[in-house]
């Protein structure tokens, strides 16, 4: 069924591509914009619901330890404190905050360790107790008003720590009583003796370690969430959340109420990347609306955000690859350990997902992975945009290069000679489709005149200011078959004024989801996108869907939206036939009218088609003309990015500068390029961060955030940018995806750190181990080269 | 609680008799008294500038600013800018150029390249990029909202 399915989707896109595309690869602004522009977007933090509560959290002050007793006496006297909620008073249900189906809870996937209260804490800013009060001054003042006494216990920071012999337990759901994480992830394309044979063969050996940091996603929208439990018994939270099904599921879950009983909507999100895929406090906030009967809310303060919700994993990995003379890669090993905190939400996920992407850049015979997450008291680790991904990309990359300079190849032609090649198989047989890494290779290194400015930037390096050229690759899935089930379903209603409603349980982030998926839809139908209201996420409301992640957005609900809107035109063709008394296959779609093509100026409009099924006026039964349309992913499609960039530091501050940055991407068709090109920027402004100056600061003794504001956790300004930043795309259609289409929002940022890093290598003439490159690193790193 | 105190402020050119906290911020009265949430809370310490508004035409961070202060000052906050439903130029560049995603920072940003306009009609690309010193932004890398505020400079000045 669902091959056939495909098959004449694929075929229907031709006919339409073949008339000439309309609104599919046109620039248009999210739609949304007006509504931002003007400051009446409505956010989470911006619902105002008749007696609302306003929660506050206690966070615990320890790393690690036992909840001997709460005494809440003083909190609750004090006037407007309305219900306080702790361990000892609230559901013991245990869930995990990433789980995203039925059935998604297996030890190994998404193993199941968190409560809304336990009555243990294993971080600095886990959760202690939470107040809802008549304002936010009285929740704060009762908060601190809690006394709790703790039994402290030992506690472990990083995976080093963690895995040592005799270890403490940062959670006790490790495997065979270690802090590992649901399990070792081991595969490749042969047994990992043999790989490990092949490389130790090869002409050359090189092995790195590579140490990556905790990076927050730096969302400007703090978390929020609102409740309400209803005197009908149902829960309703509105949260700005990536995946509202999978939340419904959780929260559910976790207070024992079922799924019917609890409705997730999504509001507009200002922000998440990864950040607000799995559920944070929402159950917290409905249990205190449960116990009050009141709409409660909760807005966490940028503090509390980076104490209390999800970063990336940091870690450790390390890259061996062996090398013949003629620069071929024979084989490669990657052992990779996750920090993942202190529960296990996504970590072992992060690292399947990471191990996946090990294998869908280089053409080795011989590789294989082996990974982990590890449990450890710092606070948990999630899904990043990414998911693990440049946490590969980044170590891998800077190898390569470290690779190059000592078997004194060029970056660009060892990658050249060694990345996979358009439908060719991977050293684990699957098929990387119209893979055109190569071609971005080629493109980037043409715009970017790369021997050229390789060469100018070689001549400064006598010189106190010296300037480095580097480059790196990334690859990012769309969707994550065939690990999981993954579909989504779009209804798309027509009304009798011949506009439209398409109902998708997928979710716009800022990203423009809803502005493109109604250009999808538009194009088919012929109606201008702006007239296609687009609802989006409500679990009572809008269809199945498994969230915004895994870049699976615009390839599975742009294709669902292209079968509903097919299943619509045939409806409308159908019921125009009989209007104008035309066989179908002489009538088209036009412009909102059904047209006879040879005779255009017998037509009738999409309105009046509308209008005539619902009165039944042809003879049919009156109907409404609605198509609801599942689509199922079957191929798992890639795309491929090649970043470059130009850098210059100053070997007396060792402050780097980004002088220029070219991002080349391969992502299939563009459905959107202003949007597009959106993602691309933010992406790269992420991956600068990352390389250069962000970093969750973990205090080696409390195990405490050390940064938790805007002041001291350094996103890049206006200032920081490259001065000069170009997007190049390769639009090699992929065949699966809508219209060609293929994803963006992760692998915008996937390779940028890897090109920064290597650039600074390259200025300075030194291997670098770690990110951020800080100056105190970067001086360090010099000083002990010039020792040695 | 906290002590409590009448004060009068004029915000988007109306006058609002209040009682309010003495420790209040003017953020906390715009978004919680009055219901102007397009003001926007991104981190409450003044380092990403989604709370600005307007006072006395500069474009300061309402979040660490108290309300109080605001006495007979003119506040205005993104609400204000626009007249009769039609967009600002500066509003209708962020618009047309992309510079808005999540639109988060958007209100804050448009506050302060309204008030570097009405200061500079014809900024360069490094006094832009130097206005916006106290914005942050996580979806667009700034290349967009930079572009927008070109635009409409370009616009106001009567160029494009
Ligand atoms: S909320 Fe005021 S500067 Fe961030
Ligand atoms: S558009 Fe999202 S923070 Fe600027």
């Amino acid at each position: 069924m669902a091959e056939r399915q495909y098959e004449e989707l694929k075929e229907f896109e031709k006919q339409l591509e073949a008339r000439g595309l309309k609104y599919v690869g046109r620039p248009r602004p999210n739609r949304e914009a007006v509504l931002k522009v003007t400051g009446k977007a409505v956010y989470v933090d911006d619902l105002r619901l008749p007696n609302m509560l306003h929660a506050k959290l206690l966070l615990s002050p320890h790393a690690h330890a036992r909840i001997v007793s709460i005494d809440t006496s003083e909190a609750e006297k004090i006037r407007g404190v309305r219900a306080i909620v702790h361990y000892f008073n609230s559901p013991h249900n245990v869930f995990n905050s990433a789980m995203r189906f039925y059935g998604d809870n297996s030890p190994f996937d998404m193993p199941e360790t968190e409560y809304i209260f336990d009555e243990y804490v294993r971080f600095v800013g886990d959760r202690v107790a939470a107040v809802a009060a008549d304002d936010p001054f009285i929740a704060e003042e009762a908060v601190k008003r809690i006394k709790v006494e703790y039994e402290l216990l030992p506690a472990v920071f990083d995976v080093d720590q963690a895995l040592a012999e005799g270890a403490p337990l940062a959670n006790p759901h490790g495997v065979d009583g270690t802090n590992i994480c649901g399990g070792w992830l081991a595969y490749g394309s042969h047994s990992e003796e043999e790989v490990l044979k092949a490389i130790d063969e090869a002409d050359y050996v090189f092995e790195d370690t590579f140490e990556l940091s905790k990076v927050h996603h730096g969302y400007l929208e703090p978390v929020c969430h609102v409740a309400y439990y209803s005197p009908d018994g149902k829960l309703t939270i509105w949260t700005s959340g990536q995946n509202v099904f999978c939340f419904r599921s959780v929260i559910a879950q976790a207070l024992g109420l079922p799924h019917s009983k609890v409705r997730v909507i999504k509001m507009i999100v200002g922000g998440a990347f990864g950040g607000k895929l799995e559920v944070l406090h929402e159950p917290v906030v409905g249990l205190l609306s449960m116990r009050t009967g009141r709409p409660v809310k909760l807005r966490l303060t940028r503090k509390e955000v980076f104490l209390s919700t999800r970063s990336r994993h940091s870690g450790k990995v390390t890259v061996r690859t062996g090398v013949d003379k003629d620069g071929r890669i024979r084989g490669q090993y990657i052992r990779s350990l996750m920090n993942t905190g202190a529960y296990a939400g996504s970590g072992p996920n992060t690292v399947g997902a990471q191990s996946g992407k090990t294998f869908l850049l280089y053409d080795a015979p011989y590789m294989f992975y082996r990974g982990a997450a590890v449990y450890t008291n710092i606070p948990p680790a999630g899904a990043m945009r990414g998911y693990g991904t440049p946490q590969i990309m980044l170590p891998r990359e800077t190898h390569i290069d470290r690779i190059c300079r000592e078997m004194g190849w060029d970056p660009v032609e060892f990658r050249l000679k060694n990345v996979l090649r358009p439908f060719q198989n991977n050293c684990l047989g699957q098929n990387v489709h119209n893979a055109r890494i190569a071609d971005c290779i080629r493109a980037g290194m043409e715009a970017f005149r790369w021997y050229e400015r390789r060469r100018a930037a070689e001549a400064t390096h006598g010189q106190r200011v010296r300037r480095g050229v580097g480059m790196g690759l990334a690859v990012h899935g769309a969707g994550w078959y065939p690990v999981y089930q993954d579909l989504t379903t779009v209804t798309i209603r027509l009304h009798d004024d011949g506009t439209a409603v398409l109902l998708t349980g997928t979710h716009d982030l800022g990203t423009g989801a809803r502005t493109i998926l109604a250009q999808i839809a538009a194009e088919i139908l012929t109606i201008d996108p702006d007239l296609i209201e687009v609802i989006e996420a409500d679990t009572d409301v809008t269809p199945l869907d498994l969230g915004a992640q895994a870049s699976r957005t615009t390839y599975i609900g742009g294709n669902a939206t292209i079968l509903a809107a097919r299943q619509l035109r045939e409806q409308l063709l159908d019921e125009a036939s009989r209007m104008l008394k035309v066989s179908i296959d002489r009538l088209e779609l036009d412009d909102g009218f059904v047209v006879v093509r040879d005779n255009p100026s017998q037509c009738v409009s999409i309105a009046d088609i509308v209008a005539s099924a619902q009165r039944g006026s042809t003879g049919m039964p009156q109907r409404e003309l609605i198509a609801t349309a599942t689509f199922e992913s079957r191929t798992a499609i890639e795309s491929y990015a090649a970043d470059f960039c130009e850098v210059e530091v100053d070997t007396e501050t060792y402050q780097v500068r980004v002088l220029d940055f070219l991002a080349v991407h391969n992502s299939g068709r563009v459905i959107n390029p202003l949007l597009f090109e959106g993602q691309v920027h933010g992406g790269i402004h992420m991956g600068l961060g990352y390389a250069l100056s962000e970093e969750m600061i973990i205090d080696p003794q409390t195990g405490e955030v050390k940064n938790p504001n805007f002041k001291k956790y350094r996103m890049f300004k206006a200032a920081d940018m490259p001065p000069s930043i170009r997007v190049i795309t390769v639009e090699e259609p992929e065949e699966a995806g809508p219209f060609g289409g293929k994803s963006i929002g992760e692998c915008a940022s996937d390779g940028v750190a890897g090109a920064v890093v290597n650039a600074v290598s390259h200025a300075l003439g030194v291997e670098l181990r770690r990110v951020p490159l800080t100056p105190e690193y970067l001086r360090s790193v010099v000083e002990a080269s010039r020792r040695s | 609680m906290d002590e409590r105190v009448e004060v009068t402020l004029n915000i988007n050119g109306e006058e609002y008799q209040l009682e309010i906290g003495k420790r209040w911020t003017l953020l906390y009265v715009l978004r919680d008294v009055l219901n102007l949430t397009g003001t926007k809370y991104g981190c409450g310490t003044g380092d990403c500038g989604a709370c600005k508004v307007l006072i006395d035409g500069e474009p300061v961070n309402s979040c660490t600013y108290l309300a109080t202060r605001a006495q007979g000052k003119e506040v205005i906050t993104i609400e204000g800018l626009s007249k009769d439903g039609r967009l600002t130029p500066v509003q209708q560049a962020f618009v047309e150029t992309g510079a808005i995603q999540c639109g988060f920072c958007t209100p804050g940003m448009v506050i302060t390249a309204t008030a570097l306009l009405r200061r500079n009609p014809n900024p360069t690309r490094e006094e832009i990029i130097a206005a916006l010193d106290n914005n942050l932004c996580r979806c667009t890398g700034y290349v967009k909202i930079i572009e927008a505020i070109e635009l409409a400079a370009r616009r106001m000045r009567g160029e494009a």
